[in-house]
């Protein structure tokens, strides 16, 4: 009795182990314990087995049983999932075609940039603030400490529209509006166009700035280069570093440009940075105290920077555009490489 | 400003190498723009002596030159027939650039070797006026004794280094020579030499025969005149008229020559009055009279005002005051005596004056930045020491000097700790004083302050933060530290709403596959034409630039459409044949024309699609988004837009204001763009979306019960629009009604010409019930008989 439950068992392992189909372990599990199975039969004739062998061939009995179902369930479960497999094996397709008829578009790299100063700048405490184009001679140069008449305004070549009305030639009106309507502390940003009548590869008649503006007590130089070092530290890289230069702007004092050193050769000098090591990014400057005056903040209490940078400009670094004419083209192909 | 580095040297010892000059004065202010080395104009050629000649043994007309260079003899070949043995000659050897644009290299002459070439004048760029023997015929025999092998640059004075440097608009006290010498003395930390301007005068006194009246006092705060008589017009000595060409200018005579000699040096502009012209031996300085005209040297006649000012004699004006002389009072081959003018004039006015007219010379640009008090009598001095030594003419006696304004040095007075306040750091008040003091600045503590006295030149000295930055320039930049902003108040900083909207309005379109695009703000009035813009179109009232730089860039435009519309033409001549375009721009209304005051700037965004397969749904699937994004609910209407094709295009309205216009563009219109194929464009008022904008999301309770719907399908007339059926849809079918849309239209077979049918979706929600098949089924007969109804809508 013994020996045929053990010869059930081991036949029914090996057909278990050869079916390959849901058919065929059906017929494994008909043939063994079906109504006329093998084991079946085997316990139907238990009633023939001796009473005192019938607790352990019970058991015996038993326990082939559940092996035989086990390896039947675990092969059905393995079976399944191969038919499945298959099936979805068989419905692969071409992952490498793409036939999504919207691509991504993007943003103007001259976008990119402004992004990308505007994050640095408002994360310091910097408020975004825009103002009108078309601006008053008031506030665009009179209000910044540069009168009717001054060589100061052949820095800045001016479209007029009448004796009063030009298009602004920087953003630094929207200072001098920010200043006559706020008492400080003031920390802003103002990204805006601006036009002045130049059109060749490094000039456009049309082109953005970015200026900021910080009046509070005690502001310093120190304040000025450590600003503007994150600025551009953030914009370039960590390794940036920046020197400043005596300059002037009517409407601060010290004047300085600001150079960094080359983001593309590191400083050692290459035909970006006309072999110096460095580029120049920034104008900036303590505010003249004559420009918070006519701006109705006390001189005598307050001081502070500004500073001024060119989109375009630091756009053709960035990316090694060779010509600002190229980023007013506005073709696709153009626009495409920085999607 | 060109600086020659030969002249800087006639006022301070410069014994380092031009970079470091220039880096010195680029740390200090100046920025050398260029540095021009005029040897570099020919290189390799030197002084060769020539040692042995011999005919050449196949030409006649050649011979053999053994040229003593210094180190080492080498042959060359030459045609020329005026040299003769032991004779110096210019000698270009093998590699050398001559100033014509020549190279020369070793080669053979009728078989036998030469070496390089021997020079003549006009090889060298030198006529006889240049320099002695240049217009021979024939090489340039070199006089005197310089050594064989002597760089030639050296013998024809060929080696000057002009320094172009850029002159800030606040120090017009270095537009010259000397000014700059200045500062180079202080970077430099040498003496500055004065050479001496003394000169000999006839005993004939300027103050018994010319009388000076300036009655415009404002514009004409000091006024210098003295008289050279029995001037000889010829040519000045060679090393003034070497110098002017090293910086530009034209050497003409010597009178013209010393004035122009003196603006370069000094930065004084000097005029030569011819005496004998002078009528009245009268100068009155005056404002012009309206009406009165003169004739400048250009020969032509200008028509003067009351807000410009003349020198005049007796009777007429015979000069713009520091623009340009009148004709009439000219220097010419006649003149014997001339009365030289060194004055101040205010520089706005000359500036407004030079405008006016339109004229623009070295002396005007040179008052319009401004002259100090100091120039006027140094250039006289200079300009008559020069008449002297170049035995010109006879300086008279004495000089006229009328002087209205103060000629006092300016003091100020500022606590040295607010310097250091400026600056953030500590500079030490001796390094303070010693700094001011090399500028010339007279500075000395008292108690806390510093006691500063500026020299008359440098009237941009006013305050304390004119002092930090003269004392950080030498000091040094790199002495300040970083801080960020320590000691100031907290802020916050960030974006308004209307920024944020178009943040991520931007992202959404770059989603929709669009590129964003910049064009100019100015564009052509030729627009107005090709949109076929009416002609009392709110749009051709526009902002129009006094000097556009063309035609094509003199308004501000009043619509994005036209820049758009043009993008999409080039792209499409180009070659791109599909393109999603936008951009955010302003554009200008004025408020009434002639413009009073400033037009209002609206934010606008305009959409451009090209290409195929994209069509009226393109553009307006991307405005449902935009329109989403904004929260507010919009209808759409036909628009009447000039230049969009009536039947297909739509302008969106919400709460009764139209936020934006889209659709195809007029075949026609395109046509006048050069494109033939389809265009879509939109125009997006964003300044009135961004005051529609509504974020205010409230959750609402998900309804427990599940959601039952109804898909209908009607055939209508090809006239009945969406929005009709959906509204009568709607209007019907009760407050259960929680969603509907229109998810497909069928054409065709089955279908009569002229209809189209319709198939609807609509879901009913209750919040309290489970919805009976019943009640559904009510409310959609309900619909379907209204659809007939009022739309003739039949159910399909």
């Amino acid at each position: 009795m013994e020996n045929r439950i053990k010869t059930i068992t081991s036949s029914a392992q090996s057909l278990i182990a050869s079916a390959n189909s849901l058919e065929s372990i059906n017929d494994v599990r008909v043939k063994f314990l079906g109504k006329n199975g093998e084991l079946t039969a085997v316990l139907k004739s238990m009633r023939d087995v001796p009473v005192e062998q019938k607790p352990m061939i019970g058991k015996f009995v038993n326990e082939a049983r559940d092996s035989i179902t086990a390896m039947i369930e675990e092969k059905i479960t393995f079976l399944t999932a191969d038919a499945i497999n298959t099936k979805l094996q068989s419905e692969s397709i071409d992952i490498t075609l793409s036939t999504k008829k919207t691509k991504k578009g993007g943003l103007h790299p001259c976008s990119l940039v402004v992004n990308e100063i505007l994050n640095i700048f408002t994360s310091l405490g910097f408020q975004v603030k825009q103002g009108p184009e078309v601006e008053t001679d008031f506030y665009n140069f009179q209000a910044l400490n540069i009168p009717l008449d001054h060589p100061a305004r052949e820095m800045q070549d001016t479209f007029y529209i009448n004796d009063e009305l030009l298009l602004r030639t920087h953003t630094s009106p929207v200072q001098a509006r920010t200043m006559m309507n706020t008492q400080p502390p003031i920390r802003i940003v103002n990204p805006g166009k601006v036009y002045r009548p130049d059109d060749d590869a490094t000039h456009s008649p049309m082109f953005q700035q970015i200026e900021g503006l910080v009046v509070d007590k005690n502001i310093t130089m120190c304040d000025l280069k450590g600003i503007l070092e994150t600025f551009a530290k953030t914009l370039f890289n960590e390794k940036t570093k920046t020197r400043l230069r005596p300059s002037f702007f009517p409407f601060t004092e010290p004047s300085v440009e600001i150079d960094v050193t080359c983001a593309v050769c590191g400083g050692k000098g290459c035909r970006i940075c006309k072999g110096t090591g460095w580029i120049e990014i920034l104008g900036a400057g303590i505010v003249n105290p004559k420009v918070l005056d006519n701006c109705g903040i006390d001189s005598s209490i307050y001081s502070g920077f500004a500073f001024g940078c060119g989109i375009e400009r630091i756009t053709m670094i960035k990316y090694g555009v060779p010509d600002m004419r190229i980023l007013f083209d506005n073709d696709v192909r153009f626009l495409k490489q920085f999607n | 400003m060109l600086i020659s580095i030969d002249w800087l040297k006639d006022y301070v010892d410069i014994d380092c190498t031009i970079e470091v000059l220039s880096d010195k004065l680029v740390s200090a202010g100046f920025e050398v723009e260029d540095v021009i080395r005029q040897a570099d104009s020919c290189k390799k050629v030197v002084v060769g002596r020539i040692d042995n000649l011999e005919p050449h043994p196949d030409a006649d007309k050649l011979q053999i030159c053994t040229i003593n260079i210094g180190t080492e003899n080498v042959q060359i070949v030459t045609g020329a027939n005026n040299i003769s043995i032991g004779d110096l000659v210019p000698t270009a050897l093998d590699g050398s650039d001559l100033p014509s644009g020549m190279h020369i290299k070793k080669g053979k002459l009728r078989g036998v070797a030469s070496h390089g070439m021997l020079c003549s004048g006009g090889e060298l760029n030198l006529t006889e006026e240049d320099f002695k023997n240049a217009g021979v015929d024939g090489i340039m025999i070199l006089e005197g004794d310089s050594a064989p092998g002597t760089d030639i640059n050296i013998v024809i004075g060929n080696d000057d280094v002009i320094l172009d440097v850029g002159v800030t608009a606040n120090r017009p006290d270095c537009n010259s020579v000397f000014g700059i010498a200045r500062e180079v003395a202080t970077v430099l930390n040498k003496p500055l030499i004065m050479p001496s301007f003394d000169y000999d005068t006839i005993p004939f006194n300027i103050n018994d025969n010319v009388k000076v009246n300036v009655e415009n006092e404002q514009f004409c705060p000091r006024y210098m005149a003295s008289m050279v008589k029995n001037i000889v017009i010829k040519d000045s000595p060679l090393y003034i008229q070497r110098r002017l060409k090293a910086v530009g200018l034209r050497p003409i005579n010597n009178i013209v020559d010393i004035t122009n000699y003196v603006l370069i040096e000094i930065g004084q502009p000097m005029h030569a009055f011819d005496y004998k012209l002078i009528g009245g031996n009268e100068i009155n300085v005056r404002s012009a009279k309206n009406g009165e005209t003169i004739t400048l040297l250009d020969n032509k006649e200008y028509t003067l005002d009351d807000t410009m000012c003349v020198i005049s004699d007796s009777d007429s004006p015979s000069a713009i005051a520091g623009v340009m002389g009148g004709a009439g009072s000219s220097i010419s081959s006649n003149t014997t005596d001339i009365v030289f003018e060194s004055a101040r004039f205010a520089r706005d006015s000359i500036r407004r004056t030079s405008r006016k007219i339109n004229v623009r010379t070295d002396s005007s640009t040179r008052f319009e930045r401004g002259i100090d008090f100091a120039s006027q009598e140094l250039g006289m001095n200079r300009a008559l020491q020069l008449i002297a030594s170049t035995g010109s003419g006879d300086v008279c006696e004495g000089v006229i000097d009328v002087v209205s304004a103060s000629l006092e040095p300016k003091v100020v007075v500022v606590p040295y700790k607010k310097i250091n306040d400026i600056l953030g750091i500590i500079v030490p008040t001796d390094d303070m004083v010693r700094i001011l003091n090399s500028l010339q600045i007279m500075t000395v503590v008292d108690g806390e302050n510093l006691v500063c006295t500026s020299p008359l030149y440098r009237e941009d000295i006013e305050n304390a933060n004119d002092l930090a930055e003269e004392i950080i320039r030498l000091y040094g930049y790199d002495y300040i530290t970083c801080a960020l902003i320590d000691n100031g108040k907290q802020t916050i900083g960030g974006k308004s709403v209307g920024l944020m909207n178009i943040d991520n309005v931007k992202a959404l379109l770059v989603g929709e596959g669009m590129n964003e695009t910049y064009s100019y703000s100015f564009i052509s009035p030729k627009m107005f034409d090709m949109l076929q813009l009416p002609s009392d179109d709110k749009l051709r009232d526009v902002v129009t630039l006094l000097n556009p730089l063309g035609e094509d860039m003199s308004i501000m435009r009043t619509t994005l459409s036209h820049s758009m519309i043009e993008m999409l033409a080039k792209n499409i001549n180009r070659g791109n044949r599909s393109a999603r375009l936008f951009e955010f721009a302003s554009v200008y209304q004025p408020k009434s024309l002639p413009l009073t005051e400033q037009p209002i700037e609206t934010q606008k965004l305009t959409l451009g699609i090209i290409g195929e397969g994209e069509d009226f749904y393109s553009i307006k699937g991307i405005i449902e988004n935009i329109i989403g994004y904004y929260g507010v609910t919009a209808t759409y209407s036909r628009p009447n837009t000039s230049y969009l094709h009536p039947g297909i295009s739509a302008d969106v309205v919400v709460d009764g204001d139209i936020v934006a216009t889209f659709g195809e563009v007029r075949p026609d219109i395109a046509k006048n763009y050069d494109i033939k194929t389809k265009v879509f464009i939109a125009e997006l008022n964003i300044d009135m979306l961004n005051d529609k904008y509504d974020n205010s999301y409230t959750f609402k309770a998900i309804p427990k019960f599940p959601t039952v719907s109804r898909d209908l399908a009607v055939v209508v007339e090809e006239k009945i629009s969406a929005e009709q059926l959906l509204s009568v849809a709607t209007k019907y079918a009760g407050k259960l009604l929680s969603n509907i849309e229109i998810f497909d239209i069928y054409r065709g077979k089955g279908i009569e010409k002229g209809f189209k049918s319709v198939a609807i979706s609509l879901e009913f929600t209750s919040i309290d019930k489970t919805l009976t098949d019943d009640e559904i089924s009510t409310k959609t007969n309900k619909i379907i008989k209204m659809l007939d109804k009022e739309l003739q809508a039949k159910l399909r």
